[in-house]
């Protein structure tokens, strides 16, 4: 058991270096073999690049999808195409661009609502090997068209070639179904013999260019666009020869002229004693592709008429764009129609000028007020047209006028000048860039001012005034009589003070000279013991100043000794008669 | 003497930017009347008597269209042309079995027609004198509805029932059409 171990042991520590050996060999066998096999699957990883700079191409109803292929040492190589809608999320197979060998696919053949958002993605693909999806943007069938060049179809006059144009796109359905009347057409046309001026024109879809000359090779080309955006290219080249000049030419300046009720049309024309011959059409008509020549109608009194106006009345047209066209004959020859002339009926309206009213107002201020007229002329089917008013004001004496644009229909001026008679008139306008339209000026309204408010104001407030003051003036002329008075009219009375001072009777009289002389009755005393009665009469009067002429004359000795004695004796009689 | 003629230079400088600049009163009034009269002609054309309840078909008038997102001039314009031009192209297909007057419809087209041009026309001037960008997302919507419309049309084989049902519809877009012309800025 124990020897067994020992062997197996033996054998096994000895087998050792063996067995590696073995072990190495048989990897490197495998990895010799393997590389190869495994190498292309990681060269293929590096080798498949997604297509670069992958582009949508569409043109009309085709729809391509092109891109840059991988370098091209490398053959074999396909790429597939997805698409998907922004509603469903699942990856489609984009139909004809399945296993694509070429760097383009087509795949019109997608029914797909052409306004819907889609996405695509691309790949390379050899084998099991495949690139890495390239995404494209959202974008819309429609977003990404080009307008293709249309089909057009000529017809040559003398002096004129009629062209009828077929939309791109097939007509019903594709890409233009919705769009093929609203394509507008621009044309290029030259002389063939001269390379130098070219005409470009927009056209309709079945037209005619004018002003060319008779027998001579024209050619043209056409593209159509498509607002606001999209832009055609152009058709081949078309040539053409005019034909020989007519004998009868079409008449030629076709204008329409408004007047009150009535449209006026007018041509000219070189030749006399032809008939004339006028037709309208709807101008929608020439939108839509396809021959109208049926649709054309008679302009009411202007059928073989012999001159080169006619004349009917508004009300044959309604608001419209129309178009008209021209014939003479002679009897035996009919000309041509002529220019096809376009008439929009709004341009022809005829503006009634406004209703003006004034009115002043009591802040010497005067107030215009404009209404439009009711007639049915300033309107469109009874919505009056947006108006803009001429309003011209000016003072009545002067010439000096005031100019106001507005939209507004009541106007103020103020501060004028009270008692005055001012002028207005107006006339309506539309100012449009394409269309200028004025009535005449209506009628001039004159108006007087008020004698304002403030004069009348001023007028109360001078009234009270004046009643306030009559008292007070009549106190400041007392006052002022009083003072003249006493300038001048001075008073004899004493001041009240002296009356205090001087309250003894005789000294009063001796300051105030009255006008009679005092008297005194002298007694002769005999007998110092007897009393006599005395009379003593003095009068004092106030207002008399006299002066005694004789004590004036012996004044100086009199006076002073007698005052003194006199004074002295009347105090003693004072005296006397108190005791 | 060269004061006045600066003066003058700059008055008609100022006139004339005036004067060319569209004058957008004039197209919302000119939108306004248009609708108006199309709305009239399409309700003067007759109803049927059949019941055509059946019939009737949600075609999706786009949203920003419906809720009248405020659009800029020129998206606008795009937008109403585009739908002036598509009733239009409407009302030109199979008619004969409606039994409607010729004449109203010949009247509709041409209002169509003429609001259509002046449409036209006022884009035209716009692309001119401004590059501007527009929003192709809301044309596309817009496209999109009215394919519904005409396949629809030919799915029914134009039916009195089928123009019944589009008849209404038209009315239903120029209702919007007026909503969008209120927005159009001054």
């Amino acid at each position: 058991m124990l020897l067994e171990v020992t062997e197996d042991v033996t054998s096994s520590a000895s087998g050792g270096p063996q067995t590696m050996f073995a072990l190495l060999g048989a990897t490197t066998l495998v990895l010799v073999a393997g590389v190869p096999w495994m190498l292309p699957a990681a060269a293929g990883g590096t080798n498949l690049k997604s297509p670069q700079n992958v582009e949508v191409y569409i043109v009309d109803d085709t729809f391509i999808l092109r891109w840059d292929g991988s370098s091209p040492s490398v053959r074999n190589v396909t790429f597939s195409a997805d698409y998907q809608t922004l509603e469903n999320d699942t990856w489609l197979k984009l139909p004809g661009c399945q296993s694509i060998a070429n760097t383009k696919c087509n795949f019109s053949s997608l029914k797909l609502n052409i306004y819907e958002e889609i996405k695509l993605r691309i790949r390379a693909e050899k084998g099991n090997n495949t690139s890495p999806w390239h995404y494209v943007d959202s974008f819309t069938l429609f977003g990404k068209a080009q307008i293709g060049p249309p089909k057009v179809h000529l017809e040559a006059e003398d002096k004129a070639i009629i062209i009828n144009i077929t939309p791109p796109g097939t007509k019903g359905r594709g890409m233009w179904s919705l769009d093929s009347s609203s394509f507008t057409y621009s044309l290029e046309i030259w002389k063939n013999s001269s390379s130098g001026d070219r005409r470009t024109e927009t056209v309709y879809p079945r037209d005619k260019i004018y002003k060319l000359s008779p027998e001579t090779t024209y050619c043209l080309k056409v593209k159509a666009r498509l607002l606001p955006r999209k832009i055609g290219v152009f058709s081949p080249v078309y040539c053409i020869k005019t034909t020989v000049e007519n004998k009868l030419p079409p008449p030629e300046n076709i204008q329409v002229d408004a007047e009150n009720r009535i449209y006026v049309l007018k041509w000219d024309y070189a030749y006399e004693n032809v008939t004339f011959q006028a037709q309208w059409l709807h101008a929608y008509l020439k939108k839509i592709p396809g021959d109208n020549s049926d649709k054309w109608k008679q302009i009411p009194n202007c059928e073989n008429v012999r001159t080169t106006q006619c004349v009917f009345p508004k009300n044959t047209f309604r608001k419209g764009i129309y178009l008209i066209r021209v014939r003479a004959s002679d009897g035996n020859t009919t000309s041509v129609w002529s220019n096809e002339e376009k008439f929009d009926t709004q341009f022809q309206i005829t503006l009634l000028p406004p209703v003006i009213a004034m009115k002043s107002t009591n802040d010497v201020s005067l107030r215009v007020y404009i209404s439009a007229t009711e007639e049915p002329e300033n309107r469109a089917m009874n919505h009056p047209y947006p108006l803009t008013y001429e309003i011209v004001f000016w003072e009545n004496t002067s010439n000096a006028e005031r100019k106001i644009v507005d939209k507004r229909t009541d106007f103020t001026f103020p501060k004028l000048k009270p008692l005055t008679a001012y002028c207005v008139k107006a006339r309506a306008l539309i100012q449009d860039e394409k269309w200028n339209k004025s009535s005449v000026f209506s009628d001039t309204v004159c108006e007087k001012t008020k004698p304002g408010n403030t004069s009348k104001t001023w007028l109360i407030a001078g009234v009270c005034a004046a009643l306030l003051s009559i008292p007070v003036v009549v106190y400041v002329m007392k006052l002022l009589c009083r003072c003249i008075g006493y300038v001048f009219f001075p008073s004899s009375k004493p001041p009240s003070a002296i009356d205090e001072y001087f309250s003894e009777q005789p000294l009063r009289n001796l300051l105030l000279f009255t006008s009679e002389e005092q008297t005194e009755r002298c007694f002769i005393i005999e007998n110092t013991n007897t009393i006599i009665a005395i009379e003593e009469t003095h009068q004092t009067d106030g207002e008399h100043k006299k002066y005694n002429s004789q004590t004036s004359q012996d004044s100086g000795n009199y006076s002073n000794e007698d005052e003194s004695s006199e004074s002295k004796l009347s105090e003693e009689f004072v005296h006397q008669e108190t005791e | 003497m060269t004061s006045r003629c600066i003066l003058q230079t700059a008055l008609l400088v100022y006139f004339s930017t005036t004067v060319l600049a569209v004058n957008y009163d004039l197209l919302r009034f000119q939108l306004s009347s248009s609708s108006v009269e199309c709305q009239e002609l399409l309700l003067q054309l007759n109803g049927t008597t059949k019941d055509c309840l059946k019939d009737r078909m949600n075609f999706k008038f786009p949203e920003e269209i419906e809720k009248s997102q405020q659009f800029q001039k020129e998206d606008f314009i795009l937008v109403t042309l585009e739908m002036f031009q598509k009733t239009s192209d409407i009302f030109r297909r199979n008619l004969s079995s409606t039994g409607w007057n010729e004449i109203i419809v010949k009247n509709l087209l041409e209002t169509l027609h003429w609001q259509k041009e002046h449409l036209e026309e006022i884009l035209e001037k716009i692309m001119e004198e401004e590059n501007f960008t527009w929003d192709d997302r809301t044309l596309l919507h817009l496209k999109k509805y009215y394919l519904r419309i005409v396949r629809y049309l030919k799915a029914k084989e134009y039916s009195i029932c089928a123009w019944t049902i589009v008849q209404a519809e038209m009315l239903r877009s120029f209702f919007f059409l007026d909503k969008l012309t209120d927005y159009l800025p001054n």
